[in-house]
This record gives C-alpha cells, sequence and structure tokens, in this order.
C-alpha cells in the first residue's frame, strides 16, 4: 500500500478502501497532516470518478475540522479572509477553497483557516452529491421529455377520455387515488439517504411495509391515509386545494404554479409539475397556462386537483408527505395515460415511474424524502434495496448504484399470513408528539459513511445483518424475535452511528413501558431518521389492547413533564394500523358518487354559500346538490352540518381569551407599554431599525493588540501564584456563579419556545443531562473539591421561570445556595417592518441555498414581506400562544434583575464575604470556576474581565475589537462594516468575571443597599434605568414558530429589542480585561447540528471531565 | 418476396370522406386524393389494390378513383370496429401474400424520383421481410400516431430492426421503449402510415381477435416483431396527414409547391401576406 491518505479512497482492497480515516490520522503529526491534505486537495481536483472526489472532501473537511486543530504545533488563532467568506456565502465553494488555501500559502497555516476550509470542504462535498443526485433524477429515463418542453404546443399528453366526458348531471367524473402510508421495519442504518444507495448500493436495505391507519379512539376502521382526488373544470385554470391544511388556491398563471411556498399548496404544485402536467421545462416561459390546459383538455377546461391526509400529523415518520407526493403523482399520470391502468392497482413498472417522478418531485420541491420513502404505493411487505449500476444506466461510470432502488414484495410464502397477522396484533403504532428536523442527522450519517470511521463502519455492518435476521423472524412468525432485533438495532447500531437518534424522552417512554409489561414488552422500534415522533412498540398480542390505552397515558403524562423541555409539535396519538396488501389504488368516481372528500366541503361552501347561486357554473350547483344529498343518506356525512356551521361562524371566544391572558402576562411581567409605544414610533419613523444598530461608519474598528489581553489558553501559560489566590478564593466562599437561563433556545429549535436550560441536550455520564445539569455539576465538583458549597444562580424569564422552578424542586439536589433570579423586563414583539426583512435578507450577507431550496425560499420571503405588510408594520404581534408574543430584552437585564428582584440580597445574606461573581450564557458548556482564570481575575483589579477565544468561521457575531483606539467588545449587529469582524482574532463568550464591588459602583450602589432593612428599592430601580440609558438598543430579527393544524408548525420573523451585556466594555468608567481562554472553555452550543462535533472533537469528554453528577 | 397488392384503410369514422377531396397534384392536373394515393401505389409496381370502406361508401369512392376504378376490390366494414379491425377484414383479398398497407387520409411526396410506396417496397422485396416507414418526429406529435422503437442496422439506408411497436405512446413511455440510437433527443420514429407487411400479420390479427381483449394494430406489429425480422425504413419523402386541422391545406401547399405551379402558389402566398399585413 502506498503511504498516506488516498489509497483509502483509490484502493480496490475492501479492507483498506473500508479502513478508518481518523485511525489512519492518528500517528501523523501536523505538518504530516498538511502534506496529506495538500495531497487529497490535489487528487481532489485531478479526480474524474465523482465518488472518489467526494470522499477526498470529506477527507478534507475532517482534516482542518478535527484532526488539524487538535495538533499543538497548529497556531491558534489567525484570520479569515472576508471575500473567502463571501464566496463560500454564495456558494461559490471552489474560489472559497483557493482563497482560504492562498491566505495559508502566504501567512501560514491556523486554526481559524482550517475552520473555514473544513466548512468549505464539507459545503462542496455535499453540493457536489446534491448536483449528482440532481443529474440522476433528471436523466431517468420517463423524466427527461419534460425538461426539453417549453411550449404549450408541445404539450404531448392528453387527459383519458373516460375524464372528459361529463355525467347527465354536467359534472364531471372524479379520479381518486388512494395510498397507505410506509413504515420502515429497519432502514439498515439510514442506508436509504440517495448519497449511500449510490455509493453502497449492496449496503443499501430497508424493509418496509405498506400500511392503513386510524386513530385509536376515534376512527372506527383503518384506511389508507393518504388520497390524491382529480376531475375536470369548466374553468381555464388549475384549482389547487388541500383539505388537511385548509388551503385552496385557482392558479391561472404559469408562473403561481412553480411559486412553491407562497401558500401550503407546495406538495400539489410539485406534483403538477413532476407529473408533466406543467413540465418543469416550461418555467419562465411566459406562457399561458390556459393554452397549457387547452392543449391536454380542450378549450376552456381546467383541472382540480385535491389532497386529503386523514388527520396524520406531520412528523409521524411514516412518509406522509412523500407518499401524499406519489399519491398525487400517481392520480396526475393516470389521468395523462402515462400510467396504463386508470383505476385499481398499478403495475411494476408504472409504480417504478410514480417512484422517479417522486424523487423528481421532491427535488422540485426543495425537500428531500428518502429513497424507500414512497414504499407505500407497493403493496405489503417489501425490501427494496439498492442496485449497482450498468452500462447503458445514466448513473454508470458516475457512481457505483442506481438513483432507482429495486423493489421485492414478500410472497406469502416468504411471509406467512400468521406472521403479518401476529405483526399486526402485537405492534402498537404512535405518533410521540415531537417533530424535530431530520436533515442534520442524515447529514452527519452521510459524512460518518464517506469517512468510514471504525466504530460507525461497524455498526452499519451489524445494521445490515439485523435486516437479514428480521427477515428470517418474520419468515417463521417469531414476532418477539422480531421485537428483540429492532430493540437491538436502535439501541446498538442506530445510535452508535448517531446518538442523538434517541431522545430522553423515547427512553423514558421505553424504561417505563418495559418496568410496566415485563416480559410482554417484545420490543421497541424507531421509524424513520430519529426516535420521539412515529414510533413502535411491541407487545404480547393478549396485552395490545391494554398496552394501546397504556401508552397514550404515558406519553401524555412524560409528555407533559418535558414539554418545557423538549420540542413538542402536538399531543401524543396512539394509532391503529394495518397492513395494506393492495398499494396505491384508484377508482373512478361517476355519477351521485362523484363527490370529493368531505373536508374539501367544509373548505369549500362557506365560500359559496355567499355567492348568488345564480352566478354559480352548472357544475357547481350540481355538486352541491348531490353533496346535499349524499349529507341526507350517507352515514360517514352525518355530522357535516355541524361542521359547515363551525366554518360559517367560526368561534371568537378563544381568541378574546388569549388577549386577555396576554394582556394578564404583560402585567406580571413588568412590561413598559410607555417605552413600547416609543420603541414602535421610531420603528415607524426609521430613527431605529437594523441598519441603525450599527456603530457610525466612520468608527474605526482594528484588532487589538497582545497589551491588550491576557492570554491563557495554553496549560503551559497558567502561572501557580494565579492558581493559589483563586484555589483560596474558592475555599473562602467569596466567588458565586451566575448561568443566564432567560433563554428559550430559538436557534437550537428554530423558535420553538422551549426552556433551553432544560433540555436533555445529549448524554453525559451515561444519561441524557439538561444545561442546567451540566452547570450544577461543575459547580457541584468544586463545591466538593474545595469543600465549601458553590453558590449559584440562574436567571430566568417569563418563559423559563415556572418550569426551572419545577425542575430545581423536582429533580435537583445541589447543596450550596441555589437561587433564581426571575426576569423583570419583558418586551412584546412586534411584525418587522419590510425594511428590516430586506435589509436583514437583501443587504446582509447571508448563505444562499441549493438552486431550488434558494427558489423556494426566495418565495417564502416574498409571502412574508407580504404577511408584514398586510398585517401592520410594527403593530403588535400577537397572533400566537401568548407566551411566543413576549421576549426578553437581553442578557443586560438579567444581571440588573439581579439587583432588583432581591437575589443578590439574599446572595449576600448566604455569602457576606462575595466579592466575584462568574456570569456565562446558557450554552457556554466549558466554563467552569477555573480556579486559574479567577486568580488572575483577581490580581487584575479589574471590575469585569470578558473571556474571548481564538475565532473560527463559525464564531459570527462580534469579538474584541480597538474602536476608536480602546478595547471593547463589539456585538456583530453593531459592526458598521460586515468584513470589520474577520479582521478581529477574538471572539466574544460572555463569560465575565464580575467584581462585585465595582460592579455596584458602576451602577452608583453598594453593598450597603442590599443589607436588610436597606429600603433601597427605588433607588436600585432609578440607577438601573440610569445606567440603562447608556446601553445601546438593539433591534433583532427573531424567528418565532407558529404551531397549528396536526404538527404543522409555521416560522414568521418578529421584531424584539434587547440591550447586551458586552456593551459594559464600551463604559470608559469601567475596568474591563480580556482574558483569552482555551476554545473548549468558552465555545458555545447554539445549534444541534453542532452536537456530533462537539462529541467528536473531544468537547464532550472534556465538559464531562468537569462534571460530578451526584 | 413479392409484393403484389395493397391495402388502403378508409372506413374510419372521421376518415370517410378525406379521400373524396379534391386536390391539386404536382402536375397541376385536379384529382381526389385517392386517385393520387392510387397512382402512388401504381408507380411502386403494385396493381392489385383492396380498399377497406364503410358500407354504402362503395360508389363515391368508385367515382373518386376515376380511371383507376377498376383495379380496386372494395371490402366493406360493417361496423367501426377500429383500424385492427379493418386491416382483419381485408384477411381474405390480401390471402396468404406481403402487401403494401397505407391509410387513406395521408398523402406522401418524395424528395427523389421514386415514390414513397416505391422506395418502401424495394426494401421490402431486398430484406425479404415486413417494414415500415418511419418518419423521425418530434415528442410534441406522439398523441397523434404509432411509434417504434429499435436499433439502427444500416445507417446509411436508415433502417432501423424493430424491438417496441406503441401506439401513440405518452413521452414518458415513449422515453422508457422507443429511445433510439442516433436520433436527435425528444425525437422518436413515428409511423408513415405506410408498411409491408407479411402475412404473418393476419395470423397475429386472427389469434387477437379470438381473444376476450380488445384489439389494437400495434399489438400484432409488436407479436410480429417478436417473431420475425420486422425492419423499419426511412424514407426520403415525407408525409402529409390531411385528417388534422389545417391538413388537407398544408397537403395542397405541399403539392403545389414541389409541382409545375409553384412559382404562381408562391406569387399568391405573397400577395396573400403582403395584403394581411397592411
Amino acid at each position: 500500500m502506498d503511504p498516506g491518505l488516498i489509497p483509502l479512497i483509490t484502493s480496490q482492497d475492501p479492507a483498506v478502501r473500508n479502513a478508518s480515516l481518523d485511525a489512519s490520522c492518528l500517528p501523523l503529526a501536523c505538518a504530516q497532516l498538511l502534506q496529506e491534505a495538500a495531497a487529497l486537495d490535489h487528487f481532489r481536483r485531478h479526480q474524474d470518478n465523482l465518488y472518489d472526489r467526494v470522499r477526498a472532501l470529506f477527507f478534507l473537511a475532517a482534516l482542518h475540522r478535527f484532526h488539524l486543530p487538535s495538533r499543538p504545533e497548529l497556531p491558534p488563532g489567525g484570520h479569515i479572509p472576508f471575500r473567502g467568506y463571501e464566496q463560500l456565502l454564495h456558494r461559490r465553494f471552489e474560489e472559497a477553497i483557493d482563497t482560504f488555501l492562498a491566505t495559508q500559502a502566504t501567512s501560514g497555516p491556523s486554526d481559524a483557516l482550517s475552520s473555514a476550509l473544513a466548512a468549505a470542504y464539507h459545503r462542496l462535498a455535499f453540493q457536489t452529491l446534491a448536483d449528482q443526485v440532481r443529474r440522476s433524477v433528471r436523466t431517468v429515463r420517463g423524466n427527461q421529455w419534460m425538461f426539453r418542453m417549453g411550449h404549450p404546443k408541445d404539450q404531448p399528453l392528453r387527459l383519458r377520455p373516460e375524464l372528459l366526458t361529463p355525467g347527465p348531471d354536467g359534472s364531471f367524473p372524479i379520479l381518486r387515488e388512494r395510498t397507505p402510508v410506509r413504515m420502515d421495519l429497519t432502514h439498515s442504518a439510514w442506508s436509504d439517504i440517495f448519497f449511500l444507495g449510490m455509493d453502497f448500493p449492496e449496503g443499501a436495505r430497508v424493509l418496509n411495509v405498506s400500511v392503513d391507519l386510524g386513530v385509536h379512539g376515534r376512527d372506527s376502521s383503518t384506511a389508507p391515509p393518504v388520497s390524491a382526488w382529480l376531475r375536470v373544470i369548466e374553468e381555464p385554470v388549475l384549482r389547487l386545494v388541500s383539505v388537511d391544511l385548509a388551503a385552496r388556491a385557482d392558479i391561472s398563471n404559469l408562473s403561481e404554479v412553480f411559486d412553491f411556498a407562497k401558500d401550503y399548496l407546495g406538495l400539489l404544485k410539485a406534483a403538477v409539475i413532476a407529473s408533466g402536467l406543467v413540465p418543469p421545462g416550461i418555467e419562465g416561459s411566459g406562457a399561458s397556462l390556459a393554452d397549457l390546459l387547452a392543449e391536454m383538455l380542450g378549450p376552456n377546461r381546467g383541472l382540480e386537483l385535491v389532497s386529503s391526509v386523514n388527520d396524520i400529523p406531520k412528523g409521524s415518520r411514516l412518509a406522509v408527505s412523500t407518499n401524499l407526493l406519489a399519491a398525487l403523482i400517481g392520480v396526475c399520470m393516470r389521468a395523462t395515460g402515462q400510467a396504463e391502468s386508470l383505476t385499481g392497482p398499478l403495475q411494476e413498472n408504472e409504480r417504478r415511474l410514480i417512484l422517479a417522478r417522486a424523487l423528481l418531485g421532491e427535488w422540485i420541491g426543495g425537500s428531500g424524502g428518502g429513497w424507500q420513502d414512497s414504499g407505500g404505493v407497493w403493496p405489503g411487505i417489501k425490501l427494496i434495496e439498492g442496485t449497482p449500476s450498468q452500462p447503458g444506466d445514466p448513473e454508470h461510470g458516475i457512481s457505483r448504484g442506481r438513483l432507482m432502488p429495486k423493489h421485492h414484495v414478500f410472497t406469502r410464502q416468504e411471509i406467512p399470513d400468521r406472521s403479518r397477522q401476529r405483526l399486526q396484533d402485537s405492534l402498537v403504532l404512535v405518533h410521540g408528539g415531537m417533530a424535530q428536523n431530520v436533515g442534520p442527522i442524515l447529514e452527519m450519517v452521510t459524512e460518518k459513511y464517506l469517512l468510514r470511521s471504525a466504530p460507525e463502519w461497524a455498526a452499519r455492518q451489524e445494521a445490515l445483518g439485523f435486516l437479514d435476521q428480521i427477515v428470517s423472524a418474520l419468515g417463521e412468525g417469531d414476532i418477539p424475535a422480531v421485537g428483540h432485533l429492532t430493540t437491538r438495532n436502535f439501541e446498538g447500531p442506530i445510535q452508535t452511528i448517531i446518538p442523538w437518534a434517541s431522545t430522553h424522552y423515547t427512553e423514558r417512554l421505553i424504561e417505563q413501558v418495559r418496568a410496566e409489561f415485563g416480559d410482554d414488552f417484545h420490543g421497541f422500534w424507531m421509524l424513520g431518521g430519529m426516535s420521539g415522533g412515529g414510533m413502535g412498540f411491541m407487545f404480547h398480542p393478549a396485552r395490545k389492547a391494554e398496552a394501546q390505552e397504556r401508552l397514550q397515558s404515558i406519553m401524555s403524562a412524560t409528555k407533559r413533564d418535558l414539554q418545557h423541555a423538549l420540542p413538542f409539535a402536538m399531543e401524543p396519538v396512539v394509532y391503529d394500523f394495518s397492513i395494506n396488501e393492495v398499494g396505491s389504488c384508484a377508482d373512478l368516481l361517476e355519477g351521485p358518487d362523484a363527490l370529493m372528500p368531505s373536508g374539501y366541503f367544509a373548505l369549500t361552501i362557506p365560500e359559496l354559500v355567499r355567492q348568488d347561486r345564480r352566478t354559480l357554473s352548472a357544475q357547481r350547483r350540481a355538486e352541491l346538490d348531490k353533496f346535499g344529498a349524499a349529507c341526507r343518506t350517507r352515514p360517514e356525512l352525518r355530522g357535516m352540518v355541524q361542521t359547515l356551521f363551525d366554518a360559517l361562524l367560526p368561534r371568537s371566544k378563544s381568541q378574546a381569551a388569549a388577549h386577555e391572558n396576554l394582556a394578564a402576562l404583560l402585567a406580571e411581567n413588568g412590561f413598559d407599554a410607555t417605552q413600547h409605544e416609543l420603541i414602535r414610533a421610531d420603528l415607524r419613523d426609521g430613527r431605529i431599525g437594523l441598519a441603525q444598530n450599527r456603530l457610525p461608519p466612520n468608527a474605526s474598528i482594528a484588532d487589538v493588540s497582545p497589551q491588550d489581553i491576557v492570554d491563557l489558553s495554553r496549560p503551559s501559560s497558567a502561572h501557580p501564584s494565579l492558581r493559589a489566590r483563586g484555589e483560596a478564593a474558592l475555599r473562602n466562599g467569596t466567588i458565586a456563579v451566575v448561568t443566564l437561563a432567560a433563554g428559550a433556545g430559538s436557534r437550537w429549535t428554530q423558535g420553538a419556545g422551549v426552556v433551553k436550560a432544560l433540555h436533555p441536550f445529549a448524554k453525559l455520564g451515561g444519561r441524557h443531562r439538561t444545561f442546567l445539569e451540566t452547570h450544577l455539576a461543575k459547580s457541584r465538583r468544586r463545591s466538593q473539591q474545595f469543600l465549601a458549597p458553590l453558590p449559584h444562580v440562574f436567571t430566568t424569564s417569563f418563559l423559563t421561570h415556572a418550569p426551572t422552578q419545577d425542575f430545581l424542586a423536582q429533580r435537583v439536589h445541589y447543596q450550596g445556595p441555589l437561587l433564581l433570579s426571575p426576569g423583570k423586563s419583558v418586551g412584546l414583539r412586534m411584525v418587522p417592518t419590510e425594511r428590516d426583512l430586506r435589509f436583514a435578507w437583501e443587504e446582509m450577507p447571508q448563505q444562499r441555498l441549493d438552486e431550488q431550496q434558494q427558489k423556494v425560499r426566495d418565495s417564502l420571503r416574498s409571502a412574508l414581506i407580504g404577511w408584514a405588510t398586510s398585517t401592520g408594520e410594527a403593530s403588535d404581534y400577537t397572533d400566537n400562544l401568548p407566551l411566543q408574543c413576549l421576549h426578553p430584552v437581553g442578557h443586560w437585564y438579567e444581571v440588573a434583575n439581579l439587583l432588583r428582584n432581591g437575589t443578590l440580597a439574599e446572595l449576600l445574606r448566604q455569602r457576606p464575604q462575595l466579592q466575584t461573581l462568574l456570569l456565562h450564557n446558557i450554552d457556554t458548556l466549558g466554563a467552569d470556576v477555573d480556579p486559574t482564570l479567577l486568580g488572575q481575575h483577581l490580581s487584575s483589579g479589574a471590575a469585569l474581565t470578558f473571556e474571548v477565544i481564538t475565532r473560527r468561521l463559525e464564531d459570527r457575531g462580534g469579538g474584541l475589537a480597538r474602536v476608536n483606539g480602546r478595547p471593547r467588545l463589539v456585538e456583530g449587529l453593531a459592526m458598521p462594516r460586515e468584513e470589520d469582524e474577520f479582521a478581529l482574532t477574538y471572539y466574544n463568550t460572555l463569560t465575565t468575571w464580575i467584581d462585585l464591588d465595582q460592579l455596584l459602583a458602576a451602577f452608583a450602589l453598594s453593598r450597603a443597599d442590599f443589607l436588610p432593612g436597606a429600603d433601597a428599592s427605588e433607588k436600585i430601580t432609578a440607577a438601573i434605568r440610569s445606567l440603562a440609558s447608556r446601553m445601546p438598543t438593539y433591534l433583532t430579527l427573531k424567528d418565532v414558530k407558529k404551531r397549528w393544524g396536526h404538527g404543522q408548525e409555521d416560522i414568521f420573523p418578529v421584531t424584539q429589542f434587547e440591550k447586551l451585556w458586552g456593551d459594559m466594555s464600551a463604559l470608559p468608567e469601567i475596568n474591563s480585561r480580556f482574558l483569552v481562554v482555551p476554545r473548549a472553555r468558552g465555545q458555545q452550543l447554539k445549534d444541534q447540528a453542532q452536537l456530533d462535533g462537539w462529541l467528536r472533537d473531544g468537547s464532550a469528554a472534556h465538559v464531562a471531565s468537569l462534571c460530578t453528577w451526584s | 418476396m413479392e409484393i403484389t397488392k395493397a391495402l388502403i384503410t378508409a372506413a374510419g369514422k372521421h376518415q370517410r370522406t378525406l379521400p373524396l377531396q379534391t386536390l391539386v397534384d404536382r402536375d397541376g392536373a385536379s384529382k381526389t386524393a385517392l386517385a393520387i394515393i392510387l397512382e402512388e401505389i401504381l408507380r411502386a409496381g403494385i396493381e392489385r389494390i383492396g380498399i377497406v370502406i364503410s358500407p354504402g361508401d362503395e360508389a363515391a369512392y368508385r367515382a373518386a378513383a376515376g380511371p383507376h376504378a377498376a383495379r380496386l376490390t372494395f371490402i366493406e366494414q360493417s361496423a367501426a370496429l377500429g383500424y385492427a379491425h379493418a386491416i382483419h377484414c381485408a384477411a381474405e383479398f390480401c390471402e396468404n401474400d406481403a402487401f403494401l398497407l397505407l391509410v387513406g387520409d395521408h398523402l406522401y411526396l418524395s424528395t427523389t424520383e421514386l415514390g414513397c410506396a416505391r422506395q418502401l417496397v424495394e426494401i421490402a422485396r431486398a430484406e425479404a421481410c415486413s417494414v415500415s416507414a418511419v418518419q423521425s418526429t418530434h415528442e410534441s406529435k406522439l398523441p397523434y400516431y404509432g411509434a417504434v422503437g429499435g436499433q439502427l442496422v444500416h445507417a446509411a439506408r436508415r433502417l432501423y430492426q424493430v424491438e417496441a411497436v406503441l401506439e401513440k405512446p405518452t413521452p414518458t413511455e415513449a422515453e422508457q421503449k422507443l429511445v433510439v440510437p442516433g436520433l436527435r433527443a425528444g425525437y422518436y420514429l413515428c409511423f408513415f402510415g405506410m408498411h409491408v407487411l407479411t402475412p404473418a400479420v393476419h395470423r397475429h390479427l386472427a389469434d387477437l381477435f379470438a381473444g376476450p381483449e380488445p384489439v389494437h394494430f400495434r399489438s400484432a406489429l409488436a407479436a410480429l416483431a417478436s417473431q420475425e425480422r420486422y425492419l423499419a425504413a426511412e424514407l426520403a419523402g415525407r408525409r402529409y396527414d390531411f385528417g388534422v386541422k389545417y391538413g388537407l391545406l398544408n397537403a395542397q401547399l405541399a403539392l403545389a409547391l414541389s409541382g409545375t405551379d409553384r412559382d404562381e402558389v408562391l406569387r399568391h402566398m405573397v400577395e396573400l401576406l403582403a395584403t394581411n399585413s397592411r
């Protein structure tokens, strides 16, 4: 074998090709790693084979992200060229890499540059893979013509004559496609990700079952949960109706068909495009939709396409949306003769065609379902496998596998009826209520697969073995063994590859079920990409009914317990299910049966009854008559009268109640209405806004010089005397910790409004731990080490106070003083101004997305601007749960609140000797009372010692700078020019050592004001107001989630304001110092996507080493 | 292989009157479309011609055939049961002979000295097998024609071995089954409306009509392709379907612009254009 890493990519010997990168890098020193990186970069530039290129890119990303930074020879710090950053944002990854490498050649390698290179290589790798999938989707035979078609006259599709002939009453027949959803018994460790299937077809194997569903206790029987309905209408428009999302639109313009995020009809639009009714090639042609429809249907006719989901909530992990897309595509393809069967089940070639189009539809709609997700189109239980590409395939010579998998439907001989029945009698299928984004998990899986990290690679092989064992257990009818295997699969390979596939919630459910059902509980079954949403629990058939009831109670109780800690989108649900042995199936509804689903009428009738009956078309009149007759005779439409009554006269009581609730909350939490109105007026008049957050353009922003900082980032630089001084302070009890815990983890859950402190984010010490527990565990360790209980304060807000208080009371045992500092200030969110939205989206540099996703995002943004202007710019944001309408007003107030709400007084009562506070953010997990750093702070005599770290690419949002010659922290919002930030070596961690007396002096207060009986509350309030007036107010945009329907979520940008703690460093009278600390101490965990890197680069182990759990 | 018979189908519901239309031929003489088709056949050296018509149409067709009427054998299709059935009705006329098959609503304009029918018959004689004339056609026209897929066997003579036959396929199906190497993307070999077929086709039709399923002519052709050598040939010429909108006008213009009155017709057209532009 040649030396170096390239043979790991090119070798024909599987033992070499599948060797782990991590192990191969272990013996290499920094210089050797840099040489390897250069060789890999050269290799990937000259390599024709796509997958070799991609692997080299992932290797390069891993070298720069994990291996080089762990070598002590790599210089910390360094600067990232802003030009390269801009190129990254514009997805010009190759140019960005060249820019970073050029800087590396001239200025030498550095930690900062490696972080930038890691990001660039990583994104280029995914872009290359995405490009290949897109190319393959377009080149699948049967899909290509749609990209060539650019004129209505070229439309070769014609509607089937059966659908064009109206009945005697003038109404057209309806073609209805009903499709089951799929549940996967195992996906062999996410092997259905396209990239895996195309690179490792032998290992891409999924066992999935088509199922009909009903909600337990609500539906009397199970049915295919998704359906698509199509009929001709006498208007030259595309009428799209989503019954499940209560949305409808008459589209008369071609460009609207391609506007996916404008409304909730994106899936229907993707289906119309992917089925060739409006082929993708016609986008942007300026042609007329009516002309295109006329070509297919004859003049002045249009099509109505309706989607309906049987109230199955989002996040079910049953691929509801992909199967709905497939149903919609199926009905359109049958209607246009692209599938030979107009009705009945589909033939195998037709299913494959629908799969190819569903893949296309997923790509067009900017989503990205897996390769097995359209499994509901097929019947029964099937094995879906990757296939090696052959000469003649578009993929041949590019990837090892084909884009499209093959499906083997198990016969009754292979899996007998009794096995199928037993499976149905044993499995309790549930939706746990959590709806989380699986996207980051899929990226992690892809990366780990391509790096062949040893434990993960072994786990992948093990998962493949489980599939065979499950098939054989099904063949033998041994369902308990199936449960045993799915559990082992979940606990073994799945969590070895992605620990985040499990959640604290899931594990508590399993624990309780196991305790209650003992040996009658046969196993747990994770559905789809992660747990928490759709899941399966297997029981002895005799106890299934009982288990269904109990699981509902257990899930509801556990959800109630964790609802502030985890992002739940809905109340948990237990399903009834049955295996669907037909697959997707269509029927033609004619005459009196030609009726749309009942939900369709609830959606359309209120508008129709407001119209003069004479203005309705004959078709509409006939339909209403038919529906009226059906309501009187059909039992399933019995409740329609009430439904229509509710739709016509909606209840407004709950909304009024919500407003009262909001008003009460504002009053309780110190809302300042006068200040709010001032802010609104300033915002409307343009005096404040995102652009006004910035320092004046003539402000000079420069990097600090070595005399401005003290560098304690390397162990060798520690000083024993400093350490001794810090240890003494710890022993004497003169220090307390303040953790800022008022936040709702907006980035962590995209605005779901959970209490970040209580979020069980990762397993440490063998269990899921919350941020709060982790911070206390560090204080516990120091308390035990220095035999002096360390006081710990958590600041809270209206959103976090009560849940945090409950959590501490019920779950936490902490020896030392443990205090909560409740917030005393709150703001009311506002609808943003168009000016600020455009500033954020058009003027601020930001990440461009992949082509199709960017189109979807642009369309969404223009819809959101429309929302803001039509709702009223700078009006109060009240159209959400009351708690989602309030906002915390920034961490500056959290410190001030300590003074105002009596927490400091209480702390001083318990620790009169208190001198120092260590203030840190909830997500700075490495922050603890390090004696050396404390000693440094005490020795310096500073009022505030701010900790900074050397900057990496991801550290955005300000830093340490000399502003007009004076060192201070500058927020990212205040940077006059984006590029200024890139000249700064250090990033602000927010962790601050505070000298209590000097802080009080800055407020013009003293300890005496906090003594019992001092009665200084007015003085304190005035002092806070006075200092607050000197702090800048920043206007920000935050994402807030609005939940509705069945687990549906919308994200709205809202305006709020805040004052930030770092600006204290700008006050000239405060003696501020800046301390460079190790990265592991200062880095912040803000995003779930960071978790995997945090675990892999040793940060998690470092944090665990600082903790004592009991 | 001897080819002595030709069969024209003209019994379709919307097709019955089309061959009776009068056009001005390339030589400037007014003729019925039927007469033009008959002359095309005669130039190919075939003298026995069968024509499938609806009951009651014989007199009109006899009149339209003019001097060639005596060569015609009239075969009545008692009910409008489709194209395959029309050919099946002529089984007796064809007996066990290979025959040239044409549709009554197409005109063929050769770009060489040899007429289209003659070109096709010569290929079939030389290759001693069934041959369908085809024309490379854009996918947007697929709803109007039958189409074949296969492999090129002789590039210079534009001959293809037929492997699949589909009637009016969707582009989706065509892309999966009918892509022919050598054609431009989005183009398929669509029927020209002219075939030379061996008697086997009648056996296949008879088998199909014995079954319960509706019979399509493409099924008989597909069976033919699966059991014997069956070629498709791109001829030097174009077909004009006068059964479609403006089809008759297009056919007339094509005839006129390739004939003796070309200059006169062009002058009329320019005048027309100039008048309309005012």
